[in-house]
């Protein structure tokens, strides 16, 4: 099964995850939100598929280019 | 209270009933008299930074405070008060070395488990950088206001909240521009105008402004600047390395571009330093040549002015009563909250300064 990682654009913390391992998504579905510099930052996914797995939980600092989750591709 | 609610990005904001919750044991309920429109909305709202939707905009504020949570102390209802971004938490590692404005701590907001402070028929609305200053009543985080003397007037004074302090900040405190020095600033927006007078209030010997409109760098020279430069001539830099003989000891980018970015580098002299303070788009690179470094020129971000608000604002409110600080230029227009998709419209043109909403008392 093919996968796509969904990538952090920006260095912040782990605000709301707001799907779950084994939900489907959709192109530009909001996975997460981050925040940074007092900013709420959706994540959205790239690909439409099914959440494979969350690497990061709510707290969780992340870096710029951080893998965030998986994604198994339809 | 009534908002001006941003459902879709680059989609105008409609005016829409929002519930707002009652304060909690450390938020403020603040009513708004005047709110700025800001260029930096424009940026959430063309999506060039991406937000929570919906969300209500707007982040430069000032009004009288309402309602205070039960464990507030530091104001009480009718102080007169700016709101700012920059809340902090007063006891992280930041704080506690005196960067107050990158505190990153979540907790001046809500959590994510706790009741929302704004709503729509139970849906959430997310507050835009933990004020949303486009409604009829603000429910913040009581580190995010500033008590002010009640003479100050209220449009001015929620300049204040966000511009002034941007600009006029990162002259002061992020860049340390001393007496003397040879400034430019690129951009002559609200943030960039402010940059300019701080330059001026610094001691500055030279203040150079660049912008593409002719009436910006009117109201530049309004404000502080000694020199204009139009960049339609396609050559900023050449122009002001020829004025300055050599390059300027600092620079400040107020535009949020590339290409001024770098701009802002190649036009300082050796040991100069470039602060960079308007945003650029998320996954934007800025290139430089690696060997100015060897000159030591040095390229630096600004986030709000590195401000210290509750020790800034007071001192910026001074400065305007005393004709040290040009507010009054600022604003072009005074509008109702009703005519915010407007004012933004102006902003994005580029020829007007500010547009500033007056709420109905």
């Amino acid at each position: 099964m093919a996968t796509e990682r969904i990538k952090s654009e920006i260095t912040g913390t782990v605000w709301k995850i707001l799907l779950a391992e084994g939900d489907a998504i959709q192109v530009e579905s909001e996975l997460m939100i981050l925040e940074s510099m007092k900013m709420e930052i959706p994540v959205e996914s790239t690909v439409s598929g099914r959440i494979q797995t969350i690497l990061v939980a709510p707290g969780d600092a992340v870096d710029e280019d951080q893998d965030l989750a998986i994604i198994e591709l339809d | 209270m009534k908002a001006a609610v941003l459902r879709e990005q680059n989609k105008p904001m409609e005016i829409e009933e929002v519930q707002i919750s009652k304060p909690g044991p450390r938020e403020v309920l603040v009513r708004p008299i005047a709110a700025g429109v800001c260029h930096s909305d424009l940026h959430f709202l063309d999506g060039s930074y991406p937000y929570m939707l919906p969300t209500i905009l707007g982040h430069e504020s000032a009004g009288v405070v309402e309602e205070v949570g039960k464990d507030v102390t530091y104001v009480k209802k009718g102080d007169h008060v700016i709101t700012c971004l920059s809340a902090f938490c007063g006891h992280c590692n930041k704080c506690l070395t005196g960067h107050l404005s990158l505190c990153q701590s979540p907790e001046v907001s809500r959590a994510p488990e706790v009741e929302s402070r704004l709503s729509i028929g139970g849906e959430t609305v997310h507050q835009f950088l933990n004020l949303s200053s486009f409604a009829e009543l603000m429910l913040i985080h009581e580190h995010a206001l500033v008590k002010v003397r009640e003479d100050m007037p209220m449009d001015r004074a929620a300049l204040i909240g966000c511009s002034t302090t941007t600009g006029v900040g990162a002259v002061f405190h992020t860049a340390g521009v001393e007496p003397g020095s040879i400034v430019a600033v690129i951009g002559c927006g609200g943030v960039g105008l402010a940059a300019i007078n701080g330059a001026a209030i610094a001691g500055a010997s030279m203040v150079i402004a660049v912008d593409m409109v002719d009436s910006k760098l009117e109201l530049a020279k309004a404000v502080g600047a000694t020199h204009t430069i139009n960049a339609r001539s396609g050559n900023a830099v050449g122009e002001v390395l020829e004025l300055t003989k050599g390059g300027c000891d600092y620079t400040f980018e107020a535009i949020g571009l590339k290409a001024t970015a770098e701009q802002a580098f190649q036009m300082l002299c050796s040991g100069g330093t470039a602060t960079i303070i308007g945003m650029i788009p998320v996954g934007t690179m800025v290139e430089l040549h690696g060997v100015d470094f060897l000159m030591e020129k040095k390229i630096q971000g600004s986030n709000m002015g590195s401000n210290r608000f509750r020790i800034d604002m007071p001192r910026f409110v001074d400065f305007y009563l005393s004709g040290k600080l040009h507010l009054d230029q600022m604003i072009s227009k005074h509008i109702k909250l009703a005519d915010v998709n407007t004012a933004l419209h102006a902003l994005k043109s580029g020829e007007e300064a500010r547009h500033v909403i007056m709420f109905d008392q």
